[in-house]
Order: C-alpha cells, then structure tokens, then sequence
C-alpha cells in the first residue's frame, strides 16, 4: 500500500513520536485508514479538501476577523486525515483526566471554604492569593451539589516516547466542542462508511449529556427548567460555537442585555414578558459576569446577577473562580492535590514545571534558557510566550526583563517534542504536531467525557504551536471501539 | 421568545424583502431604459430607494451602469442589495439557533456570492440582467426555505410581519417612483412600455390582463398595486397578510400591547378597504400614498415600543 504516492518520503524520526508510523511499520490502528486512502488517487483527496472547505463555508464554521470596517469570514483550517487513538490509550486518558478533576474539585470547593491544603502547607498561601482569578467574593458560597468544574477542556500531549502528559487545564470556558462536533459531521461528508468500518466511537451524544447536567442543577425542582447559554454577542470569536451549542440543547442563547434581576432572582425579556431564569451556562469571563461586583464598566453581563446566585435562585456553569485552579504557577501543585485529597497516585503526568519566582530555578531556567519555554500564568491561545530555541536573543533577553519584574506571574518547562501525525499538505502525507483537548462534563450522577475531543496541529512545518490563534489547524479525532 | 430575538428575526425578513424589492426595481428601469429614445433618468429610483445626495444624483442619473453598481454592491450605500444581504446575514447570525439550519445556509450562501467580485464586473460590463435575476433567484430561495423548514411558531410569524409590513412599503414607493415624475397626475398621458416592465418585473402582467382586459392606463395600475386582493404585491394584500401574522401572537400575558397594535393594523386595512378611485383622486394620489406610509411606519414603531424594546 505504500506504493501510493500519498506515502512517499513521509519522514519520521526517533526525537518525535508518530502517532501513525512505528518507524517505518504502519501502526496497527492506523493500517485500516491507510488501506483505504491508498486507494484514492491524490488529486481525489484534494477535492474532498476543498470539499470540507466549501461545507464549513457555507455552514457558516466560521470565525471573523475584524479589519478595518470589514469582518473577513476565516474558517479554522482542518485537515482531512483523522487522527486515531486506541481503546487502550483512551481507557488511560479517561481515567486520568477523571481522576485530576475530582481533585481539583475537591481543590477549588476547600479553597473557598476551609482551605484546608493551606493549612496542611500543600500549597502556598501566597500562590493563592496572588492569583487575578482568585474570587473573594466566592468565598463560603455554597455551590449546588459541591461542582465548580462542570465543563472542562484538559490538554494532553505526547513526549518523544509516546508518554502522555497533561500541558494544561481548562477550567473556566474552555472552547473547541462545536468543533469537535462539526468534524465528524464533516467526515462523515467527505469519507462515507469510514466510521462504521473503523467503529469509531460516536461523540455526537455531548450536547444531551450536557444538557442533562444543567437541567440537574436547576434550583427549582420542576420538569422543564429554563436553561439559557449566556454569550458575549457575535462580535466574539466564539460565536459559532456559543450558537451552535444553544441550537443542539434547544436552549434560548441571550446576551446579557436580554436578562435582568430583580429581587434576586434571573428574568429574561421576552415578547411575553419577563420570564424567570434557573440555570446560565455562560461563556462570559468572570470578570465581566456582573457590573455590581467585578468589573463594573461591562456591559457583558448581568447587574445583580452574583447576589441572585448567591441565594441560590439561579445556577452559573461554569461556576465563578474557577481561574484560580487552572492557573499555570497553581499546576504545579496538581499532582500533590491528588494525593492530598484522593490518596491517589496520578495517574497522568504534569510536565516539569520551573517556578520563575524561585531564585534558584529561575537562573536554572535562563541558564538552559534554549531548552524552554517560558508561559504567562494566566494567559492563554498560545500568547505570552516565548520558545528558547525559536526567539531571536534580542527577544529571549527582552522577556527575561519581563519576568524579573513580577516573576509570580510567568514559569517554565522544558521545549516537549509533541507527537506528530500524518495530515495531508501539498498532495501528500506529511508529519504534523499535535495535542488533544478532551471535553469532560462533570454533574451530579458523575464524570462523563465523550470519547475523543478536539485534536489541534500545528500547520506550518516544525512548529510547536497549536494554538488556532497562531496558525493551527485540527483534525477529526477518533477513538476505536476496540 | 426573547424580545431580542423577535427584533433580528423581524429585521431579517425585513431586508430580504426590501432587498427583492430593489433588485426587482432596479429590472424593470433598466430594461425600460433600454428602449427609451431619450435619455433614461435614474432620478426617481436614487431620489427613493438611497440617500445619495441631490447633487450627485443629478451628476449620475443618466449613468444607469454607474447606478446599478451603486445599487448592488456599493459599500457606503445603506440600502445596497450587498448591505442589505449583509445586515439580513448579520441578523440571522445573532439568532442563529432560532432559525433553521438550512435558513441560516441560504443567507450565509447569499451572503457569500454578494461578495464575489463577479458582480460588479457583470453589472459593469456584461449583460446586468443576469446578474440580477441571479440574485433575484437567491431571494426565491431564502422565501421558499422560510415557507418549507421554519416552524410556524413566533419567530415564523415575526419574519411574515417584517416581510408584509416590507413588502407594503415597497409597493407604495415603487407607485412613488413613476408618479413623483409624473408630478401625481392621474390624466392618461403615461406610458404603457414602463407600466408593462413595472407589471412584469413584479410578476403581475399577467394578472393585470385577466383583470383589466384593456389598456395599460395609469388608473388600472394604481388598482392593481393598491386594491386587487388577489395581486401578491398589492397593498390590501401585504396588509392583510400582515394582519393575518399578528393575529397569531395573541395571548392572555401582552394583552395591551396586542390591542393597541391590532387597532392600528386594523384601522389600516379598513382605510384602504374602503376606499376607492373616487376618495383617492379627491385626496390625490400623492397624499393617499402618503398617509399610507405613514401608518406603515407607525405600525413598525409600536412594535418596537410593544414587542422588541428590551433595552
């Protein structure tokens, strides 16, 4: 089969792992797909190419970019060879990403009550109280059913070895769903019976396991709870997703000047009146959630709607505060949350992290500095950072001024070499790297995560960066039934 | 439904409306200048349908490229079909969970080929049209997956309120724009060639023969614009299809506002119901398109006041 052209010259090496090659073997996962792609003619996948492109088009896949007075429609570039991960891999993921989120649950529920893993010197006060998305204002507040992490997005990447690593939490709005979603619908477009032949797990049960969380946490206890998706406006460049989610669940999507409150409690402004509010699942940021009680020039939110929550009369997914437990500086500290509050050992790994505010590590960081990448803690979409052995020494030394002034708010960890997959560029098959964000959902029957997630690549050869604000691109992402 | 909500669906329908309505417009001026010995004045149509400013006007309205790019797909334009389809797009795009998915595709298509450089370059160079009848093509889509996929719940029936309350200011204009020029004289010295292109360019020539078996007078046209029940661009039509929609939002939570809309929608029918040939010629023609409009426009207001003002 690797007489087809699309297999010429594919390079592999022994730095990077090759979710597809094991040296020069075909993994036994990837051998089904690789049958059938051999037999398509080059110039055939390059329609079903610009045949995935014209389908996002005119679905409307879209994010807009703002030039001028003109917003420019841009379609998250996707590839069209799926990426393939193994009943036993996925059994891994899923365990260990279960596992990390009852702890940081646990985390987040003692860190706004008894904080207790303070007191037990786990975690350094000062960690939590120099953190921006540390809430006060969430203190002591009872939250339904103990769950502040509803909704999660936990990156996962693959060293030179194959290990899995956890690169990051998400924890407050994570995005990428609908796209998850959108790329298997367009899969199945594009390859016809080639889920069924490759029994692929289904992913498209996420919006009713969604909604059946939500619904479960509706304060009034009442068949049909009024649900709503709180979104920024279509100015914000997850729109498509805000939308595209609402219409699945069959919720109302509203704009924080469709609600108001009154004597607590959440109304919205319909042509039949106001009509009450249970639950938000909103993907407004914290701090614009409330003008009374974060940042009051917002027009995002809702005025009164923290004191309406506060009284339990309407539930917020995910809940506010989250921020402080997928701080990057906070990271680090996962792993012994784990075993402080589950006794457990984790089971997937944390990439070393160098705390820059720590003299010693920080001079072993800038020494090694072409080994490393350095990270705003609070910041994310690939910004704020800076690649070692990538950054000319004009900017390496700029960035190191940066963080000596406030080095709380930056850390390091060694450059990983993600793993590569096989995407299709200029007629034929060529390495690219990747991650996973796997979505979980967390209610209160337990953790469900769909099987698979949002596979992200970095596009232009060599880079390490996945980031679709920085040029990547993602893959439909599959998990084998067996 | 959100009030927000009903306000895009509204508007939506309301510019996909207007946009078939200049598109149809601009047909029959261009065809009609085709055959006219002196020079076609574009006058009437950039005086009505745009806000282009009197002395421009003057400097373009023999220049019927220039106005048809103008119209189409000029971007400073307010009213151009490329606004338009944008602003109806943008509209749709905010509601997007509340239409359905192959209504969202349609608009976001429309939305896609009004871009396309093609049309500029044909309404400048090649036969314009083409050009329009495609996009006219494009609205016929959008109108039939609205009938086909939208459920006929509130959303459905605001759409049909901005279209007919549209749609019945359109068919007051365009008797604007032939008669502004004609001073509002009702004395038969108009043409029959503009009246036939009119008639055509809103599908109406045909019944226009059935009904008046004669002559292409300027009485019988204004009868068939304003009276004929059974002409789908009529005003007693779109009034009445109007009224057909609101009547379904009646429910015992907005009573007040339901009445006083319902009061003002059916003092309107009544007022052009009974009227005739004889009430508009003492009136003048000019003056009854007028007040016409005017309870169109209040009409649209007290929705606002009643039903979308959620700020």
């Amino acid at each position: 089969m690797e007489s087809s052209p699309l297999f010429n010259h594919y390079p592999t090496s022994k730095e990077i792992y090759d979710e597809m090659y094991n040296g020069n073997e075909i993994r036994p996962h990837y051998r089904k797909l690789c049958d059938f792609l051999s037999t398509f003619p080059t110039e055939e996948l390059s329609k079903k190419e610009e045949m995935a492109r014209r389908l996002f088009m005119s679905q409307g896949v879209t994010f807009t970019v703002y030039s001028g007075d003109e917003g420019i429609e841009k379609i998250f570039p996707f590839d069209v060879i799926p990426r393939i991960i193994t009943a036993a891999e996925w059994s891994y993921i899923e365990k260990g990403i279960k596992q990390r989120l009852k702890a940081l649950n646990h985390f987040l529920n003692d860190i706004y009550s008894n904080q207790f893993i303070i007191k037990d010197k786990i975690v350094p006060i000062d960690m939590i109280y120099s953190c921006e998305h540390y809430l006060r204002e969430m203190h002591n507040l009872k939250v339904p059913h103990d769950i502040f992490v509803h909704i999660s997005g936990i990156d996962i990447i693959r060293d030179f070895d194959g290990t899995f690593y956890v690169l990051e939490d998400n924890l407050r709005t994570p995005s990428g769903v609908s796209y998850m979603l959108e790329n298997r619908e367009i899969t199945k477009r594009i390859f016809p019976d080639l889920i069924p032949q490759n029994a692929v797990r289904t992913v498209d049960n996420y919006p009713q396991l969604l909604y059946k969380n939500l619904a479960a946490l509706s304060p009034r206890h009442q068949s049909n709870p009024n649900i709503v998706m709180l979104t920024p406006g279509i100015y914000n460049s997850a729109y498509f997703e805000h939308s595209t989610l609402a219409r699945l669940m069959g919720i109302e999507l509203v704009e924080g000047r469709d609600l108001v409150v009154d004597n607590h409690r959440v109304y919205m402004k319909t042509t039949q009146g106001l009509q009450i509010v249970d639950v938000i699942y909103r993907r407004v940021d914290d701090e614009y959630l409330d003008p009374l009680v974060f940042n009051s020039d917002s027009m995002l939110g809702v005025a009164g709607l923290m004191s309406a929550y506060r009284k339990g009369h309407v539930a917020i997914v995910n809940a506010p505060g989250n921020g402080v437990a997928d701080d990057k500086a906070i990271y680090i500290y996962v792993p012994d949350m784990i075993k402080y509050y589950l006794n457990e050992e984790p089971i997937l790994k944390n990439v070393p992290t160098y705390k820059l505010e720590d003299a010693s590590e920080r001079k072993y960081v800038f020494d090694n500095i072409e080994k490393m990448v350095i990270k705003k803690t609070n910041a994310s979409g690939g910004y704020g950072m800076i690649i070692g052995n990538a950054a000319t020494e004009q900017e390496i030394e700029d960035y190191k001024k940066v963080v000596e002034e406030e080095p709380r708010q930056f850390i390091a960890q060694p450059i990983i070499s993600l793993s590569a997959a096989p995407c299709y560029i200029n007629g034929k098959l060529q390495p690219r790297r990747i991650d996973l964000r796997p979505f979980a959902l967390f209610g209160p029957s337990g953790i469900e995560i769909v099987p698979g997630g949002l596979t992200r690549v970095a596009l232009k050869e060599g880079s390490l960066v996945v980031n679709s604000s920085q040029g990547g691109g993602s893959k439909d992402t599959w998990v084998l039934n067996s | 439904m959100l009030s927000r909500v009903a306000n895009s669906l509204y508007w939506m329908s309301r510019y996909m409306e207007r946009c078939d309505g200049i598109l149809r417009l601009l047909r029959v001026n261009y065809a009609y200048s085709q055959d006219e010995f002196d020079q076609f004045s574009w006058r009437p149509v950039l005086m009505i349908f745009s806000d282009m400013q009197p002395e421009k006007i003057e400097q373009t309205k023999y220049e019927g490229r220039e106005v048809l790019q103008f119209m189409v797909t000029d971007k400073l334009n307010k009213n151009s079909v490329f606004n338009l389809v944008s602003k109806s797009r943008e509209n749709a795009r905010s509601v997007q969970d509340n239409v359905t998915k192959e209504l969202w595709q349609c608009l976001n298509d429309y939305y896609h080929i009004i871009r396309n450089e093609g049309i500029g370059l044909g309404l400048k160079k090649e036969d314009p049209v083409t050009v329009i009848d495609a996009l006219v093509q494009q609205g016929m889509h959008f109108y039939g997956t609205c009938e086909i996929t939208m459920a006929r719940s509130e959303g459905y029936y605001f759409m049909n309120i901005g279209k007919y309350l549209e749609r019945a200011m359109q068919s007051v204009d365009i008797l604007n724009v032939k008669f502004s020029e004609l001073n509002y004289s009702l004395e038969d010295r108009s043409d029959p060639t503009y009246w036939k292109y009119l008639l055509l360019s809103i599908s109406g020539y045909e019944l226009f023969l059935k009904s008046y078996q004669s002559a292409l007078d300027s009485g019988n046209i204004i009868h068939q614009i304003v009276w004929n029940e059974q002409f789908p661009r009529s005003i007693i039509y779109s009034v009445k299809r109007l009224k057909q929609s609101f009547e379904t939002l009646k429910t015992d939570r907005n009573s007040d506002a339901y009445k006083a809309l319902s009061f003002m929608i059916g003092k309107l029918e009544s007022d052009i119901k009974y009227s005739d040939a004889k009430d508009l010629e003492a009136k003048g023609l000019k003056e009854y398109l007028h007040e016409i409009k005017q309870d169109l426009l209040a009409i649209g207001s007290a929705l606002n006041h009643y039903y979308f003002a959620f700020n």
